[in-house]
């Protein structure tokens, strides 16, 4: 699609007084390309997960509500500063933060980890039956460059967040905070104890590459190799350890429905290198795939395949069994 | 990256303690000989491999490093009894991480075959002023509970090659002495293709492949 028809499609569904979800839903599994204002992404994310009511006359209220909840419990959690937060949880999230994205500006510099910490230890004392796990860090982090791509110019890896206004700051933070929350509302089993969301998406991506790339499956049971072994943190990080942080926000445009089957074309694209390789051949490959030379295109690809994939298997739970 | 290169010996490794202890940089310095000071956090396993050699024999170690998070728990204790080494490691400038040993102890001992050599390893030890537990201590609860012990620094690679290297040791001389059933892999050791019609049975698959 052209992006300036895109970006027409993007305003008729948006301006409208009463949004249609599921238009929307449609529109943005094909993508919002990088060229259109960043600000679509953003707004379509925060509908798609049903944090910004489609209710035009709701919104802007639903939104400082919200926020202010967010201060509110910010502001209860660290009533008596950092001495009286949850040792355990915060001491975790604390040297957790340092290691999101090391290598990056945006998440290096204090007033960012500072948010984060704030956003992972509020989502964690109120989602007891999980806590906070590992790679909910990662999770955070496409909310949180997209809403701060709403607010500069900049490419925002590269931005230092101590230049923001504070309000603006908090508003970022307190957004991201909402749309982790209601990624992590759908998936929250993923991250309960012996972890049984993972175990099941793992079992179904075994399931499908029997069933639509047998000679792959066979290679891998040769070799030994187990998909614990290598999809756990695919479906832990939804993928974002794999990619570059451009290609995971393009990736996230689905969201989890579409997870699964971007794992199962993910791991079908690189099947004729991992055919040629031995056991630790293939652990070592699939611990470092390529993909730092993907380009935009390379993603259009996997997700047009995952779509295809999941337009065949998704209804058709028969297909799934085992042969 | 080849890994079409002959062995005598693949012996499996697990490395397990509390998060942030430094496991990854242990065996990034071991396979890489390089030292990345915020490593991206571990989810799950991860693996890495390298040769080392043990008395002229050419002993690949295939080393599983684990999430140190207690949520990841049981996703990584079934990579224990595979294993026929595991280090075991604590952060000597951070008292819980030690304080945890028991834990860990008894998890890997529960899970793992009985013939696994343990290491014990107190990381970070270029960070004598900050330290809050001390040699002897380490030592100590090594000896207890007849394990190795070593204290070492990811960072400046002082004695993560000997800590390797040394439960590498300590595992061949259980071969040699017949402690482990070469002939099952899941005890954690493989018998390189060359070495099989001399000294043991064929296995019954794949026996000439080297690697």
């Amino acid at each position: 699609m052209k992006s300036s028809r895109c970006l027409n499609k993007f305003k008729d569904v948006l301006q409208s007084a009463n949004i249609d979800l599921d238009a929307l839903r449609n529109l943005n599994w094909l993508g919002i390309p990088n060229e259109l204002p960043s600000e679509l992404r953003s707004i379509t994310w925060q509908l798609l997960l049903e944090y910004l009511p489609c209710n035009a006359d709701r919104q802007v209220k639903t939104l400082a509500r919200k926020r202010q909840e967010y201060f509110e419990g910010v502001s209860q959690a660290y009533a008596r500063g950092i001495a009286g937060l949850d040792q355990t949880i915060w001491h975790q999230i604390h040297i957790d933060v340092p290691r999101t994205n090391p290598g990056t500006i945006l998440y290096q510099c204090e007033t960012t980890q500072q948010c984060l910490e704030r956003v992972l230890y509020v989502w964690a004392i109120r989602h007891p039956a999980s806590g906070y796990v590992q790679g909910i860090n990662d999770l955070v982090t496409p909310f949180f460059q997209v809403f701060l791509s709403f607010y500069i110019d900049e490419n925002p890896e590269n931005y230092d967040t101590s230049c923001l206004p504070k309000n603006v700051l908090d508003v970022i933070e307190a957004d991201s905070f909402w749309c982790l929350s209601k990624l992590l509302d759908g998936i929250q089993d993923n991250y309960t104890f012996a972890q049984p969301g993972i175990q099941r998406q793992i079992n179904k991506l075994k399931d499908l590459i029997n069933r639509i790339n047998a000679p792959l499956a066979a290679h891998l049971q040769k070799e030994g190799v187990e998909y614990l072994q290598f999809a756990f943190r695919w479906m832990n990080c939804l993928l974002m350890r794999e990619m570059s942080l451009k290609h995971t926000i393009r990736i996230s445009d689905g969201f989890s429905v579409f997870h699964l089957y971007v794992c199962v074309a993910f791991l079908d694209k690189w099947s004729d290198e991992l055919k040629t390789r031995d056991f630790q051949g293939i652990m070592m490959f699939l611990q470092s795939l390529p993909t730092a030379k993907w380009k935009e295109q390379d993603i259009e690809l996997l997700l047009s395949e995952a779509y295809r994939l999941k337009s065949l298997y998704h209804e058709a739970p028969n297909h799934l069994s085992r042969v | 990256m080849s890994t079409n290169y002959t062995y005598d010996y693949i012996i499996k490794y697990i490395i397990i303690g509390d998060t942030g202890v430094g496991k990854s940089c242990l065996l990034l310095q071991f396979t890489d000989r390089r030292f990345q000071p915020a490593h991206d956090l571990t989810i799950g396993v991860e693996f890495g491999a390298r040769f080392v050699d043990v008395e002229g024999k050419k002993i690949k170690l295939q080393i599983w490093d684990t999430a140190g998070q207690e949520s990841f728990r049981s996703i990584t204790r079934s990579y224990y009894r595979g294993a026929a080494g595991a280090l075991l490691v604590y952060d000597i400038t951070r008292r819980e991480t030690f304080d945890h040993l028991l834990i860990w102890l008894e998890d890997a001992r529960q899970h793992s075959n009985s013939n696994t050599t343990i290491m014990l390893i107190g990381n970070k030890s270029d960070l004598e002023s900050k330290r809050a537990v001390s040699y002897a201590e380490g030592e100590a609860f090594a000896q207890q509970h007849g394990l190795f012990f070593m204290e070492t620094s990811a960072k400046t690679a002082d004695n993560v090659e000997e800590s390797f290297v040394d439960t590498a040791k300590d595992i061949y001389e259980k071969i040699k002495q017949g402690v482990f059933d070469v002939s099952n892999e899941s005890n954690g050791i493989k018998v390189g293709g060359h070495l099989q019609p001399k000294t043991l049975p064929l296995n019954t698959d794949n026996g000439n492949n080297c690697c």
